[in-house]
């Protein structure tokens, strides 16, 4: 008794130092940004002597990050929202209506899953360069919701497919349409599933780099990602400012993260899985 | 209008923006890049068609070898690195106790981050000169093993392989927790009757059952080795010399620093190839082992 108690202590123990080197470089990051430039790489360890806070200000001042930001929010809110729309949509067609050609249409689909992203940015660039989309909200949203649809309905047709069919023949009989069906009946059932498509939408939205390096260039439209590596470049030897930048950038995601843990873990493992 | 007539109406009605946008942007692109690949083109003037010159070149091209070789070396961290240490972290974490759940917090956590955030934070723990590491490795008396962690073409892989599994491990562990918790403790029972505990347990029983799901993440592994190229174009951009060239950092490299868009296309062409060639190989690999 005495021993598995001991071999558990060490197993603990040894657990959470693995934790707090997986949170170290996290850790790292906010203490650093708090730190003069000297002490950032003579001292990197211990806190900082004098706290930096004026450090945040300059550094959302300086990076701009207030644009940056706003475009973050603009690109993501817009496309999320049209990712539930459309996909919603057409999941619940896939769901509830047999037609000619839906399994050629679920196939095309499924192969869209089977596309590294990458792969699509150079014809991408070379479309949006023609048809004069590129520095526009558009560059950025067009692809992030075409890349995320079929994730989107696959997930939700899913769970549409189990609702009993019942419900709808009694919607029938009272005179709502298919419209009404859709808005009414379909969509609030399957909040579930919508929220874990959102979750995984907004998280690749946020972080998309790809994307808006090869799509953006103006200023004025650059997402939080993307003007972050410019910042981290310029800047490269202002620690202190980089690093309350990319401090600045990380305290979102980190509080969305805590608040959402269960779903973010579970939809992200749905997503990978059937991704 | 009879009811199959607005059935139908609202059938199309309901695909067509879905269908529409994602034809467009992910399909077409595809198309595109395959019809491209025949040109030599600069982005700008006139494109000629030079059959299959790119793509011949891109095989003659030891740096594209490079970096196929180091999507591979990726591969290999994530299955032989991100897998085995998951699969650990997870039969010590099955128990859903307070402090189970804050480590699995941390383990997951870099999942929710943005890459260039994740890149730059590693950057500078690799800095030669002002990075923790090599200042670790002073103080502890080891500055003989200090290196130029990124800068030394003989490293950088190496060094980038650590910042990716890091990252990554998070949805194995979950994954692993989730099925160690499914065999449930009915097994655990059966197990101990017969006298199977300790490694044997684990290596008879445990993971035997388990296997399915240590497939799905190996076949995860693969195709998300792909997806480095963030990650990579923060911290090294490909380089010293090609060293940690992926073929999205070689795609990039050769359209938007040197602008041979139908080169690029070409070589966007065989990485979506050698992606369906990484999937389809790992669905065999798959169906082989359900046979064994």
């Amino acid at each position: 008794m005495m021993l598995r108690r001991t071999k558990s202590g060490i197993v603990n123990g040894l657990m959470i130092i693995y934790a707090l080197i997986t949170l170290y470089p996290l850790i790292w990051l906010f203490i650093s940004s708090l730190k003069s430039n000297e002490e950032f790489y003579s001292r990197p360890f211990q806190l900082p002597t004098k706290w930096h806070w004026d450090s945040f200000s300059r550094a959302w001042k300086i990076s701009d990050m207030g644009t940056s930001m706003l475009n973050s929010i603009i690109v993501t809110a817009l496309s999320l929202v049209l990712t539930l729309a459309i996909g919603a949509l057409a999941a619940y067609v896939l769901s509830r209506f047999q037609f000619r050609f839906k399994l050629l249409v679920m196939g095309l689909f499924l192969l869209g899953m089977l596309i590294p992203i990458h792969s699509t940015l150079v014809p991408l660039f070379i479309m949006m360069n023609q048809t004069h989309l590129l520095n526009t909200y558009g560059a950025l949203i067009l692809p992030y919701v075409a890349f995320e649809l079929p994730i989107a309905i696959f997930i939700i047709q899913a769970y549409m497919n189990t609702f009993p069919k019942e419900i709808e023949e009694a919607a029938f009989i009272d005179g709502i349409g298919y419209w009404g069906i859709f808005l009414r009946m379909m969509l609030p059932l399957s909040t579930p599933a919508l929220s874990t498509v959102a979750i995984l939408a907004v998280l690749r939205f946020w972080n998309d780099f790809s994307f808006a390096l090869v799509f953006i260039s103006k200023p004025a439209l650059k997402t939080l990602p993307l003007s972050l590596s410019m910042f981290a470049t310029g800047y490269m030897t202002d620690y202190q400012l980089t690093m309350a930048a990319l401090a600045m950038a990380v305290v979102p995601t980190i509080i969305v993260y805590l608040i959402f843990q269960r779903s973010i873990m579970q939809g992200m493992i749905a997503g990978a899985v059937k991704g | 209008m009879n009811s199959a007539n607005r059935t139908r109406a609202f059938i199309a009605v309901g695909l067509l923006p879905a269908l529409l946008l994602f034809v467009t942007f992910v399909i077409l692109p595809i198309l595109w890049s395959a019809y491209y690949g025949f040109y030599d083109w600069k982005g700008i003037g006139k494109a000629t068609y030079i059959g299959f010159d790119n793509y011949a070149e891109v095989i003659q091209d030891p740096v594209f070898w490079k970096s196929l070789q180091n999507n591979m070396l990726i591969v290999a961290a994530s299955v032989f690195g991100q897998v085995p240490i998951a699969l650990v972290l997870a039969l010590l974490l099955m128990k859903g106790s307070r402090l189970h759940t804050f480590i699995r917090s941390a383990v997951f956590m870099p999942m929710v981050l943005s890459s260039v955030v994740v890149g730059i934070i590693w950057g500078y723990i690799y800095h030669p000169e002002i990075g923790v590491l090599n200042f670790v490795l002073d103080s502890i008396g080891l500055g003989s093993w200090k290196q130029q962690w990124l800068s030394d073409p003989d490293v950088s892989m190496y060094s980038i392989m650590v910042p990716i599994i890091w990252n990554y491990i998070g949805p194995y562990l979950i994954m692993f927790i989730a099925a160690l918790n499914n065999i449930g403790s009915d097994m655990d029972d059966a197990a101990k009757i017969d006298g199977a505990e300790g490694s044997r347990k684990l290596f008879s029983v445990t993971l035997p059952l388990i296997w399915d799901t240590i497939k799905v993440a190996v076949v995860l592994c693969i195709s998300g080795s792909l997806k480095a190229f963030d990650l990579i174009y923060v911290m090294t951009g490909g380089g010293p010399a090609h060293s940690t060239e992926l073929l999205a950092s070689y795609m990039y490299n050769n359209t938007f620093s040197i602008y041979r868009y139908g080169y690029g296309s070409a070589v966007s062409t065989t990485i979506i190839i050698v992606s369906l060639l990484l999937v389809a190989g790992s669905q065999y690999l798959m169906k082989r082992g359900d046979r064994l």
